[in-house]
């Protein structure tokens, strides 16, 4: 009761700000918003399963022209276009997931990197389908029941998106699967031996948090309303990869706060040290693997334990 | 006939850049099981310091090549140092040095940017940019010094692992740290070694294709991604498993981009598909690695 007044309380919160911004704020809150969304999803991926998994921005690609095309195209309404867009984000996900998930170690961000680049190229290829290299624009977002959705109900559509999305993966996170990908990620052979299905948890664990950044891609569609091949490429599969490092990998606080920080880094240093913002991002990883693998939350954690006072870090 | 022995030449040159990005990742992967996404960057770099050496400086070839490799030796023994060795002697899980070495790819990558600028710079071949023409095999120099570097890269570190004191405990890493260090074996100063190593081949494949694609900071991610497309075709467990990878690599791609009759666009992602399909059907590559005797 206490968890869903809070999750109500945030939204309404969260909300109301998306009222109150002008044009370009609205822009940055919902594209954070969306990072949120997706660290959330990756970080159940990398952080609770354990998969090293470079596609998850991908499915986030396919779930953006996955609703444009399916709608603009094959003229399907947009609750259709969304069920159909997320039954083919999970197939997908299943058909990656089937035979990649067996692989051990590295391989499988190998294969995941293949599967990336591969979505790239035929984004390129794809002819008047897929736009080609110029990608999909000039649409909008059609009426919902003969209604026209304004700018600030969007933004509190995305806001409800990312508090459901933390709210499931909450709830599967403490339930008997969450323990499960936490042992398979631990030790595999152990949770084997313990009586957990490795192959079928690995596979849900996949599927579905790339359904979830399908979901939060086909939000996005409508964010910028336009889709093209390099938003979608590896650089902001590895920027996703930070965001959950250096907020503290495992932890839901930690995906926000990594998502938050890494996303308006940017936007605070570009305008003081021009260019250099990438290098001191870089850096900042390094140092965060280096010197705080439990992450930002990680730091908090000590201090709320009294840390300083204590000296050193455990 | 004639299209396929043109086609040969170039094959043979790319292959041998593949094959080489595929030995930087065998080096460090074998002794330590890390995979280093930096290994395109390290090219990078390699081909900036033939952009500074050779079309600044104007030094001579070799001198520069060999100055080159030295920077590229110290910069991947200073990557060990400062980013591997701290988390290993921690005891961090093995995922922990692979995420640094991704933080350092964006370091390398910035520094360049920041240092010589966004744009391409040319780099000079070895021996200007004429063609050689042996009867019906024809092709430009660059590309037979690119094979003939190569194979004596990979002669020497054949020579290295199969008739050296050396080379044999870097193999004895490979096939068990432990029993290695019990044996005496120094596993910090192999690891330093194979970083070294590594990124003074992958500079070196980076310094050679330069004159071709120019030196330009993005250009590793497509190098790393050939690389160990080559790899995992080859085996990571052989030195040799690297060439072959990097000769089927290079093949498929320019038969499919000469002959199959797809967009070009399209056959940029054969090489992929290969990943995938290899990666599904046969990890361990064409070549296994040779397992200790019982």
């Amino acid at each position: 009761m206490k968890q869903l007044l809070g999750f109500v309380a945030a939204a309404v919160i969260l909300s109301a700000i998306g009222f109150s911004l002008g044009s370009y704020q609205t822009d940055v809150y919902r594209k954070m918003l969306l990072w949120v969304t997706l660290a959330l999803s990756y970080n159940f991926l990398f952080g609770i399963a354990g998969q090293v998994a470079f596609s998850h921005f991908t499915f986030y690609g396919i779930g953006a022209y996955a609703i444009v095309i399916l709608i603009f195209q094959l003229g399907l309404p947009l609750p259709l276009a969304v069920l159909a867009g997320i039954a083919l984000c999970v197939a997908l996900a299943l058909a990656v997931a089937i035979p990649a998930t067996r692989l051990e170690g590295f391989y499988l961000a190998l294969a995941t990197l293949a599967f990336a680049q591969l979505f790239i190229v035929v984004l390129d290829e794809g002819g008047s389908v897929t736009g080609s290299a110029g990608g999909l624009a000039n649409y909008r977002l059609p009426d919902v029941f003969g209604m026209k959705v304004g700018a600030p109900v969007y933004t509190a559509l995305i806001v409800l998106l990312m508090l459901a999305t933390l709210a499931l993966l909450w709830r599967l996170d403490r339930s008997y699967f969450g323990r499960a990908c936490r042992a398979v990620r631990d030790d595999a052979e152990a949770a084997q031996a313990m009586g957990v299905n490795v192959a079928k948890t690995k596979i849900i664990a996949y599927t579905l948090t790339s359904a979830l950044a399908g979901i939060a891609g086909m939000a996005y569609a409508f964010v910028d309303n336009t889709v093209n091949p390099p938003i979608f490429g590896l650089q902001n599969s590895f920027l996703l990869l930070f965001m959950v490092i250096v907020g503290g990998s495992g932890r839901h606080a930690g995906a926000i706060v990594g998502a938050v920080l890494l996303y308006l880094m940017p936007l605070v240093l570009s305008p003081l040290i021009g260019h250099h913002h990438a290098l001191v991002f870089g850096v900042f990883m390094v140092v965060v693997v280096l010197f705080q693998p439990k992450g930002i939350i990680g730091l908090w954690d000590w201090l709320k334990a009294g840390g300083l006072r204590r000296g050193r870090i455990a | 006939m004639n299209d396929f022995l043109e086609l040969t030449v170039g094959a043979l040159a790319s292959g041998c850049i593949y094959a080489l990005a595929a030995l930087s990742y065998l080096l460090i992967t074998r002794p330590t099981g890390i995979i280093n996404f930096a290994v395109g960057e390290w090219s990078m770099l390699g081909a900036f310091g033939g952009f500074l050496l050779l079309s600044k400086a104007g030094l001579p070839y070799p001198v520069g090549i060999v100055l080159t490799l030295a920077a590229m030796f110290l910069v991947g023994w200073s990557t060990e140092r400062l980013t591997v060795r701290p988390l290993v002697e921690r005891g961090a899980p093995p995922l922990a040095p692979i995420l640094a070495l991704l933080g350092m790819l964006v370091v390398f990558r910035e520094t360049v940017s920041l240092a010589i600028g966004p744009d391409p710079q040319p780099v000079p071949p070895a021996f200007g940019f004429g063609r050689l023409e042996l009867g019906a095999v024809a092709g430009s120099y660059q590309s037979f010094f690119i094979i003939a570097v190569t194979l004596a890269v990979f002669a020497a570190v054949w020579y290295f692992f199969e008739r050296t004191l050396a080379g044999k405990s870097f193999e004895a890493v490979a096939i068990d740290r432990r029993a290695a260090a019990l044996m005496g074996i120094n596993l910090r100063r192999t690891t330093a070694l194979a970083f070294a190593a590594s990124a003074a081949v992958a500079g070196l494949a980076g310094l050679l294709v330069a004159p071709n694609v120019s030196a330009h900071y993005l250009m590793g991610l497509p190098l790393a991604i050939q690389g160990f497309t080559a790899l995992v075709i080859g085996g990571v467990g052989r030195v040799e498993g690297a060439l072959l990878g990097g000769m089927i690599l290079a093949f498929v791609e320019q038969l499919t981009v000469r002959y199959a009759p797809i967009p070009s666009g399209l056959a940029m992602g054969v090489p992929l598909v290969l990943l995938i399909v290899f990666l599904l059907v046969r990890p361990t590559g064409l070549l296994r690695a040779r397992e200790a005797l019982a």
